[in-house]
Order: C-alpha cells, then sequence, then structure tokens
C-alpha cells in the first residue's frame, strides 16, 4: 500500500474540493447525467417563449439587436445569479455528514459549488451564442472585457449574499423560502425584459436602486455596440459587491461553529 | 501525547450555556488503549468528535503530534444520500490517493454488503454502517497512531465482531485505541486504562478496573 506523505495546506482543500466536486457533479447534474441538458434547455426554452411573445406583440429587435440575443444577454446572468445563491446556501447541510473528516471544512462545499455553478454558466452562454452563431446572428460581443468585468461583478455579489444566506439558514430554515419569494420579483423588476432606454426617464429612479438591474444594463452595453446604457454604474454596483463579499465572509466567519453541529 | 489546554466546550440551549467540559488540563498517552466512560449525554462523542477534528473546543486548544484517525461511528462519517462506494471514493479522494479503485474493493471485501455497497448509505441498516465505517479505516494503510471508535461494536453481528477484533489485534501494535461503549466487557477486553466523564471532567485512570469503579460509585445506582 501507498504510505500517506505529509501534505500542504492547499494540497489538502485542493484534494478535498476535487473530491467535493465529484460528488457534487453527481447531485447537481443527476446520475445519468440529464442535469446537462436541461442546464442548456432551461434558459433556452425560457429565452424562447419569450422571444416568440415578443414577436408576436410585433417587436423583433431592441435598438437594433435580435430580440433572441437581447433576451439571453438579460436571462443567463440572472438565472445564474439566482440559481448561485440558494446553492451557497444549502452548500454546508448538503455535506454536513463529510465535516467528520479533518479535511473537510465547511468552506469547501462552498468553494465547489461556485466552481460548478461559475463553469456551467460560462459553458451556457458559450454554447447558446456559438449556436446562434451557427445560425447566422451576430454575436462576438463588443467589449468582452467589460462583459467579464460585469459578470465577475455579478459573481461576487451572489458569493456574498450566498454565504450570507448560509448563515441566516442555521439561524432560521426557511431563510430560503424567503429569498426565491424576494427573486421571483426579481426577473420582472431587473430589466431583463426590457432595458433602460426603453423607460420614460423620470422613472428611472424605481429602478436605478437594483443593483442587478445596472448590471444587466452594463452587460448589454458591453455586448451590443449599438446599445449605451444611461443608467448603469460600475462605482454602485462594484460597491455593493464588495459590501456583500466583505459581510457575507465575515458572518460565515462568525458562525463557523453553527456548521459543524 | 493528546495535550488538553484549558479546553472548554458549551452548547447554546435554550436555557443558557450547557457545559459539556469546562477548563479541561490534561496530558493523554497515547501508548496504551483507553476507555471512554460516562453516562448518556455526558459528552462521550462530542469528546471523541473534538479528538477527531470533527468538532472544536469553544475554548482552549486540543493539541497532538500524533496521527489521530477521525471519530467512527454510527453518526455521521458517511454521507446517506451516497453509496458506500462513493462514500469509500471520497474518503480516499481527500487523503490524496488517486486512484482508489483497489481501496473500495478492499472496503467492499471487508463489508460484504454484497450489492448494498452500491446503494445509497441512508437505506443501509446500522450493522451494515459499522461495517462500512469500519472497513473504511482499515482497508486503508493510514498508519494512525490512534483510532477513536464511538460505540461501533454493539451493531455487529458474530461475524463482523470476529472479524473486525482479529484486525484490530493485527494493528495494536502501532494503533492504539480511544473507545467509547457501554459494554464493560468489551472496553475490559480492549482497554487498559480509562477517562471517566465527571462534573465537566476528564479522570484519567491508568488502570481501567479503577475507572470502571469510579463510573460505577459515581453514575450506577443499584437498588
Amino acid at each position: 500500500m501507498i504510505k500517506v506523505q505529509k501534505r500542504t495546506a492547499l494540497q489538502i482543500m485542493s484534494a478535498t474540493v476535487h473530491a467535493l466536486l465529484m460528488r457534487e457533479l453527481k447531485t447537481r447534474f443527476g446520475a445519468n447525467r440529464l442535469g446537462y441538458f436541461w442546464a442548456i434547455a432551461e434558459p433556452v426554452a425560457q429565452a424562447s417563449v419569450m422571444a416568440l411573445i415578443f414577436t408576436l406583440l410585433g417587436r423583433t429587435s431592441v435598438s437594433g439587436i435580435p430580440i433572441a440575443l437581447f433576451l439571453f444577454t438579460g436571462i443567463l446572468p440572472f438565472k445564474f445569479f439566482s440559481k448561485l445563491i440558494p446553492q451557497i446556501g444549502a452548500a454546508v447541510n448538503a455535506n454536513k455528514a463529510l465535516f467528520t473528516y479533518r479535511q473537510v471544512t465547511a468552506i469547501d462545499p462552498i468553494i465547489t459549488r461556485v466552481l460548478i455553478e461559475t463553469v456551467t454558466f460560462i459553458v451556457v452562454y458559450v454554447l447558446i451564442l456559438g449556436t446562434m452563431a451557427w445560425l447566422g446572428f451576430e454575436v462576438l460581443p463588443d467589449d468582452l472585457l467589460a462583459l467579464l468585468a460585469a459578470c465577475f461583478i455579478l459573481l461576487t455579489m451572489a458569493v456574498g449574499i450566498g454565504l450570507l444566506l448560509c448563515c441566516a439558514i442555521t439561524y432560521w430554515p426557511d431563510a430560503t423560502k424567503l429569498f426565491a419569494m424576494i427573486m421571483s420579483p426579481m426577473f420582472f423588476i431587473s430589466g431583463i425584459l426590457y432595458c433602460a432606454t426603453m423607460i420614460p426617464e423620470q422613472y428611472w429612479y424605481l429602478f436605478s436602486w437594483n443593483p442587478i438591474f445596472h448590471l444587466i444594463e452594463l452587460s448589454r452595453d458591453a455586448f451590443f455596440v449599438s446599445y449605451t446604457t444611461p443608467i448603469g454604474d460600475w462605482y454602485f454596483v462594484s460597491f455593493v459587491a464588495l459590501t456583500s463579499i466583505a459581510l457575507g465572509l465575515m458572518a460565515f466567519r462568525i458562525n463557523r461553529q453553527r456548521f459543524i453541529n | 501525547m493528546i495535550h488538553f489546554d484549558n479546553v472548554s466546550k458549551y452548547y447554546a440551549t435554550k436555557q443558557g450555556r450547557h457545559y459539556v467540559l469546562k477548563n479541561v488540563n490534561l496530558a493523554l498517552p497515547t501508548d496504551r488503549n483507553i476507555a471512554v466512560l460516562g453516562p448518556n449525554g455526558v459528552g462521550k462523542s462530542t469528546l471523541i468528535r473534538m479528538l477527531g477534528g470533527a468538532d472544536f473546543p469553544s475554548k482552549g486548544e486540543i493539541t497532538s503530534e500524533q496521527k489521530i484517525s477521525w471519530p467512527l461511528g454510527l453518526q455521521g462519517g458517511l454521507q446517506g444520500t451516497m453509496s458506500a462506494r462513493e462514500n469509500v471514493r471520497f474518503v480516499a479522494r481527500i487523503h490524496g490517493y488517486k486512484n482508489t479503485k483497489p481501496i473500495e474493493q478492499l472496503v467492499a471485501d471487508f463489508a460484504e454488503i454484497g450489492k448494498f455497497f452500491n446503494e445509497p448509505v441512508k437505506t443501509y441498516s446500522s450493522g451494515m454502517k459499522a461495517r462500512v465505517a469500519f472497513g473504511l479505516t482499515m482497508a486503508f494503510d493510514f498508519d494512525f497512531d490512534v483510532l477513536l471508535i464511538d460505540e461501533l461494536g454493539a451493531v455487529g453481528d458474530a461475524n463482523f465482531r470476529h472479524k473486525s477484533e482479529a484486525l484490530l489485534k493485527e494493528k495494536y501494535e502501532k494503533t492504539k485505541l480511544i473507545m467509547v461503549s457501554h459494554s464493560m466487557g468489551e472496553l475490559r477486553k480492549n482497554c487498559q486504562a480509562g477517562l471517566v466523564i465527571i462534573n465537566q471532567n476528564l479522570k484519567y485512570h491508568a488502570d481501567i478496573e479503577s475507572a470502571i469503579k469510579e463510573y460505577n460509585e459515581h453514575y450506577v445506582t443499584t437498588n
């Protein structure tokens, strides 16, 4: 038998995250891998239905952008956000029995789930754009760096809120339900089906508090040459993201004892 | 040696803090097998979990140079939604093994639970869980200095007991035990020393008989 050598903390952590990754992929995508199909089918179906409704209403493009592409650039980041947070929130409870091993700590399943959701998001995004390019759409982002920055800020914000949710669940298990209740109207007020230029200027204040609205505006601004957002503010979203990740990490650290019992 | 440096452990309850251990200072030898004695709810499992790094003291520190196993018991350790094979694979991976197949085979051979090895652990009986939990530590050659056992023997059938005892004997030279059990016979057979939990403190006895005597005097009421 092979002997176990002394490993560094980083080696132990990456081995643990790898082991958790293998375990989580099975539950996330199902033993028969049907989950990979749903990960793509779900946003596609949603965008298609919306695009169909818009087309039937007589709208085929928004500031020169084909409606389907316009919808995807809103739906995909929003889905990522609203999926990642409850995934992080439930990460600790779903792996509790494994904390028996001293190598596994509460942050490991969280890192694992963030990795899975982020990679899934990127793969689905690229696959959908690739398919649309094949169908003849113009899909290359105008400013890729700004698009990536918007996604990164969204990720940071989601991780922060997810960590807070994870802590909240240890005090009050129904916190997930409250979060789901908040997220369902968010779909309609976060500028997924419309953009700021379609709203009369005097009503902007109704939307400008919402960091997700800002992020979707900014990512569309980055994506399309023909669209310039009148609202999207990098400073505001960065501030919200930094605040949420800082609060999330602090709460997680303070509550670390609660996760093991 | 395992050093307890001013260790306190409490749980927050509705009636305030419930102390399991309070300001414990102790050096526990690791050159002999130690039985942990105490009635239900006094904190034996908590102690074992803290020794195994699955739980942490509220205050103070437990330190040791020795390689201590994870707590082998019926609660925890095996994730119910995963099969025994997946659990074994997981444990092998977190210990840095790349090729997990031979280890899976060893545990499967030891556990002898047949096709259930590939079914979720939550469908197992406690005896089957014990077989897998025990096989898991034994299949790896971790060279643990100390093996933590939390009431694992009680649920096994004769065949399993026989097998696990033989295996433990084989490892006695290198691996010492810290074990929790309510069967005094089992403790007498396996352990030389005893640790009694009394008044939120740990009392070490170099002789198992004197530990059992103190336990009986303090906790057992005969009428």
